[in-house]
C-alpha cells in the first residue's frame, strides 16, 4: 500500500516540475483536399491554410503532414513527409503514402511564424477521398 | 531523432500503458476486454481539464488517472462474481457503453471565439496545451517515458512485495487464497482500480500527443490488442507486455517490407509462438530461470570460495 | 400499437440471424471451453469466397450460397488446426489471443483479395414486402426466419438423434469422461469446428443476401453479434442461443425505432451487462466451467 502511495506522489511530483509557458498563439486552419495519384494507395493532397481568426492565408511556413488512423490508434503511423509551397499564397502540396483504405486522421504540423497541428479527417478510397462525416453504425454494416 | 521514429516511439511508450493495465488484471486471473474504456475515460478527462478548464497538464492527468480508477472500482463491484469469459464480456459491454456515451455527448464552450470540447461522434479536437506551452514532441516523449518508467518501477516493486504474491495467488486459485485468509473481493477491486488508473494516464498522456480523441479510437480493437500484447511478450514481468508492444508497434512499423501483407505475417506468426510459448516469450518459467541463474551465480562464490582472488 | 407489432416482427427476423451464430459460438464454445474470437472472421471469408464468385464469374444464388458455407468452413479448420488443436490443456487464453492473431490475419487476406471497402452481393429475393392487414414483412426476412428456424430443428435432431451428436454431447458434459468411453475427441472436436463453420456459413449468408452487400466489418460484427446473443441466452444451451439472438433483435429493432442506431446499440449492451450482472448463466444456460483462465 505505501509503496503505492509514493508512487503516486513521485509521479505527481514529477509532473509537477514539468515546465511550463504559456503564451497565446495564432490558431490555423486548413482546408484539404486529396486525389489518387496514379499508384495504389497514393494520394496527392493540396492543403491551404489560413489564419483561423482573421481568414488571411498563412504562407512561409515548414508544414508536415503525418497520418494515422483513428480506428487503430498507435498501430498505423504514416512517416511525416515535408510539405512544398505552391505559387498560391497558403497553399501547399504533399504526397501521402497510406498502408491501406479507410478512414485517416491527416495531421498537418506547422512550424515556423506559427506553431500549430490542424487535424482533418479524410476517407481515402481507391477512386476518390471524401471527408469523414463519421457515421455511428459503421459495424452495422 | 527524427519526427517519426519520436512519434512512434512516443506510441509504444503510451500503448503500454493499456497494456499493462490488461496485464495486471490477467496477473490476479481476470480477462478484460474493456480496458480500453478507462483509457478513453483518462484521455477525455485529461483533455477537457486542460483544453477547457485550463489546467495544468501533471493536475490532469492526475484527474484522469482518479477518474480512471473511480470508474474502474465501480465497475469492479458489479462484476466481481463473474468468472473468464463472463467477466471479459461484462468488461467489453461496459467499454462499449463507455464509447458510445462518449458518441453522444456534446460539451462545449466558447474559448477565444472557438467551440472547444467534446463534440460526439466529431471528437474532442483541440487540446492544445502542448502548443500554447511550446513543447516539442521530443520533450513530451521523454514526458511518457518518464511516467512509464516510474510505473514500471513500481510494478518491479509489486512483483517483489507482499500485494504481488497476493495478485498472483489470486490469479493462480481465487478459491485457494481465500482459504489462506486473503480478502479476494477486496484486493481485486483494488487491482481493477489501479489498472483503470494506469490506463487513464495512458489515455490521458495520448490526447495531449494526437491533440485530438474521438470515440471510435476506444473501440474493442485497442482492448483485444493490449490483452494480446501480455500474452506475446509475456506475463512472467511487466516487461512481457512491453515487449508485445515494442514487437506489434515498432518491429512491424520499422519494417516496411510487408506493407499490404503485414497483418498475414504477424498474424501468422503470434499464432505459431503461442503454441510454442503459450504464456509468451518471457513467461513465468523462463523469468524465475533468470532469476535463479543470478542467485546461483552469486551463492555459488560464497560458498565454494570460486571467483576473482 | 401497430408499430410495436410491426416492429416486434422486424425484430424476431433479425434476432434470428443472431441466433444462428450465437449456435455456431454456442456449439464451439461447449466443445473446447474455449472462446473462438474468429468465429466472425472465418464466416467473413466465406462471403469473401461468394462474392468473388457472384462478382468475377457471374454464379447463381445457390452457388453463392454454397461457396460460402464451404469457405467458412475451409477457414474454420485452419483456425481449429492453428488456434486450438496444438494448444495444450489449460492454455485457453492463449487459444483466445491466437485466434484474435488469425482474425487479423483474415481480414487482411479478405482486403487483399477485394481492396474496396463495400461490395455487393446478391440480393435473396427481389419484391414488394408482403402485406398482412396493416403489418408490413419482407420476403427475404421470412427467408431468412425460416432458414434459422430449419437449421436450429437440425441441429437438434443432429445432436440428439445421431452418434455424432451422442459424442458431442459427451464432450459438451465432461470431455474427460468421454475420452474414457471411446470418444475420439480430437475428431470430433474438428467435425464441430466445421459443423459451426456450416452454421455460421448460412447464417452470414442470409444477413449478407438481406443487406445485399459486404464489408471486412463483417467479420467482427458477427463476433460481436453472436457473441452477445450467446451470453444472454446462456452459455452451452442451444434454445438459449436462439432465444438469446431473438431477444437481441427484438431489443435491437424497438430501441432503434424509438432512439436511433447508436441507442440502439448502448441499449443491446446494457441489456448485456444487465444480464451478466444479475443471471451470469443467462437465460437458459447453466454456469459451465470455461476454460479461460490459465488454471480452469
Amino acid at each position: 500500500m505505501r509503496t503505492i502511495v509514493c508512487t503516486l506522489v513521485a509521479i505527481a511530483a514529477l509532473l509537477a516540475g514539468y515546465p511550463q509557458a504559456a503564451h497565446g498563439q495564432v490558431r490555423a486552419k486548413a482546408a484539404v483536399t486529396c486525389v489518387s495519384a496514379g499508384q495504389v494507395l497514393e494520394y496527392d493532397c493540396t492543403i491551404k491554410l489560413a489564419n483561423a481568426r482573421s481568414g488571411e492565408p498563412l504562407s512561409g511556413l515548414t508544414v508536415s503532414v503525418g497520418a494515422d488512423m483513428p480506428s487503430m490508434p498507435g498501430m498505423h503511423n504514416v512517416r511525416r513527409v515535408k510539405a512544398t509551397e505552391q505559387a498560391e499564397k497558403g497553399a501547399y502540396h504533399v504526397r501521402l503514402e497510406l498502408e491501406m483504405h479507410g478512414d485517416w486522421a491527416v495531421h498537418i504540423d506547422l512550424r515556423g511564424a506559427v506553431r500549430d497541428r490542424v487535424v482533418a479527417m479524410l476517407r481515402f478510397e481507391e477512386a476518390e477521398v471524401t471527408d469523414v462525416k463519421p457515421s455511428p453504425s459503421r459495424r452495422g454494416h | 531523432m527524427d519526427d517519426y521514429l519520436v512519434s512512434v516511439v512516443s506510441n509504444i511508450g503510451i500503448i503500454s500503458f493499456v497494456a499493462l493495465s490488461a496485464y495486471l488484471l490477467l496477473l490476479t486471473g481476470e480477462i478484460s476486454f474493456g480496458q480500453q474504456a478507462f483509457f478513453a475515460i483518462g484521455a477525455y478527462a485529461a483533455g477537457i481539464a486542460t483544453a477547457m478548464w485550463g489546467w495544468p497538464l501533471p493536475l490532469a492527468i492526475a484527474w484522469g488517472a482518479a477518474a480512471g480508477a473511480a470508474c474502474a472500482v465501480t465497475l469492479g463491484i458489479p462484476t466481481l462474481r463473474l468468472r473468464g469469459l463472463q467477466f471479459a464480456i461484462a468488461t467489453l459491454a461496459f467499454a462499449e457503453m463507455v464509447r458510445i456515451l462518449f458518441e453522444l455527448w456534446r460539451y462545449q464552450i466558447d474559448i477565444d471565439g472557438e467551440p472547444v470540447g467534446p463534440n460526439g461522434t466529431d471528437g474532442f479536437r483541440n487540446i492544445r496545451y502542448v502548443f500554447d506551452h511550446n513543447i516539442e514532441a521530443f520533450d513530451f516523449m521523454m514526458l511518457i517515458y518518464a511516467v512509464l518508467a516510474v510505473t514500471l518501477g513500481s510494478f518491479m516493486l509489486l512483483e517483489r512485495s507482499r500485494l504481488g504474491v497476493i495478485f498472483r495467488m489470486i490469479g493462480e486459485d481465487a478459491t485457494l487464497a481465500s482459504l489462506q485468509g486473503i480478502a479476494v473481493a477486496r484486493y481485486k477491486v483494488f487491482a481493477a482500480g489501479i489498472a483503470g488508473a494506469l490506463a487513464a494516464v495512458g489515455g490521458g498522456l495520448y490526447a495531449h500527443l494526437t491533440t485530438y480523441v474521438e470515440p471510435r479510437t476506444f473501440d474493442v480493437m485497442l482492448g483485444v490488442h493490449s490483452l494480446a500484447y501480455g500474452l506475446i511478450g509475456g506475463l512472467g514481468t511487466a516487461l512481457g507486455p512491453l515487449l508485445g508492444v515494442v514487437i506489434d508497434v515498432g518491429l512491424l512499423e520499422s519494417v516496411r517490407l510487408f506493407a499490404g501483407y503485414r497483418m498475414i505475417i504477424f498474424g501468422g506468426l503470434v499464432a505459431l509462438l503461442l503454441i510454442v510459448r503459450p504464456r509468451g516469450l518471457l513467461d513465468e518459467r523462463l523469468v524465475h530461470g533468470i532469476g535463479r541463474l543470478f542467485r546461483n551465480a552469486k551463492s555459488g562464490t560464497t560458498r565454494t570460495g570460486r571467483g576473482p582472488p | 400499437m401497430i408499430d410495436f407489432i410491426q416492429n416486434t416482427i422486424d425484430g424476431v427476423m433479425i434476432g434470428a440471424s443472431y441466433g444462428l451464430l450465437a449456435l455456431g459460438f454456442t456449439v464451439i464454445f461447449g466443445v473446447m471451453r474455449r472462446l473462438n474470437l474468429s468465429y466472425g472472421p472465418t464466416i467473413m471469408i466465406g462471403a469473401y469466397f461468394g462474392t468473388v464468385l457472384y462478382l468475377h464469374f457471374g454464379a447463381g444464388l445457390l452457388a453463392v450460397a454454397a461457396a460460402v458455407v464451404v469457405g467458412a468452413v475451409i477457414s474454420g479448420i485452419y483456425v481449429e488446426r492453428l488456434c486450438f488443436a496444438p494448444m495444450k490443456a489449460g492454455a485457453g487464453i492463449a487459444s483466445m489471443v491466437s485466434s484474435f492473431a488469425i482474425w487479423m490475419q483474415l481480414e487482411q487476406a479478405a482486403v487483399l483479395v477485394l481492396p474496396r471497402h463495400t461490395y455487393p452481393f446478391p440480393p435473396l429475393v427481389t419484391g414488394p414486402a408482403l402485406e398482412i392487414g396493416p403489418l408490413l414483412v419482407r420476403p427475404d426476412h421470412l427467408i431468412m426466419l425460416t432458414g434459422a428456424l430449419l437449421l436450429a430443428a437440425v441441429v437438434q435432431l443432429a445432436l440428439y438423434r445421431t452418434r455424432f451428436g451422442l459424442g458431442l454431447r459427451a464432450v459438451i458434459a465432461n470431455p474427460i469422461a468421454a475420452n474414457l468411453v471411446g470418444v475420439d475427441v480430437g475428431r470430433l472436436v474438428v467435425l464441430a469446428f466445421a459443423a459451426a463453420s456450416a452454421i455460421g456459413g448460412v447464417a452470414g449468408f442470409l444477413v449478407l443476401a438481406v443487406d445485399q452487400q459486404v464489408t471486412p466489418m463483417f467479420g467482427m460484427w458477427a463476433t460481436l453479434k453472436g457473441l452477445i446473443a450467446m451470453m444472454i441466452g446462456g452459455l452451452g444451451s442451444i434454445p438459449g442461443a436462439l432465444l438469446g439472438g431473438l431477444l437481441l433483435g427484438v431489443v435491437e429493432v424497438h430501441s432503434h425505432w424509438l432512439f436511433g442506431p447508436q441507442v440502439r446499440d448502448l441499449f443491446a449492451y446494457f441489456v448485456l451487462f444487465a444480464f451478466l450482472v444479475a443471471r451470469p448463466g443467462g437465460l437458459l444456460g447453466r454456469t459451465i466451467d470455461v476454460e479461460l483462465s490459465h488454471r480452469a
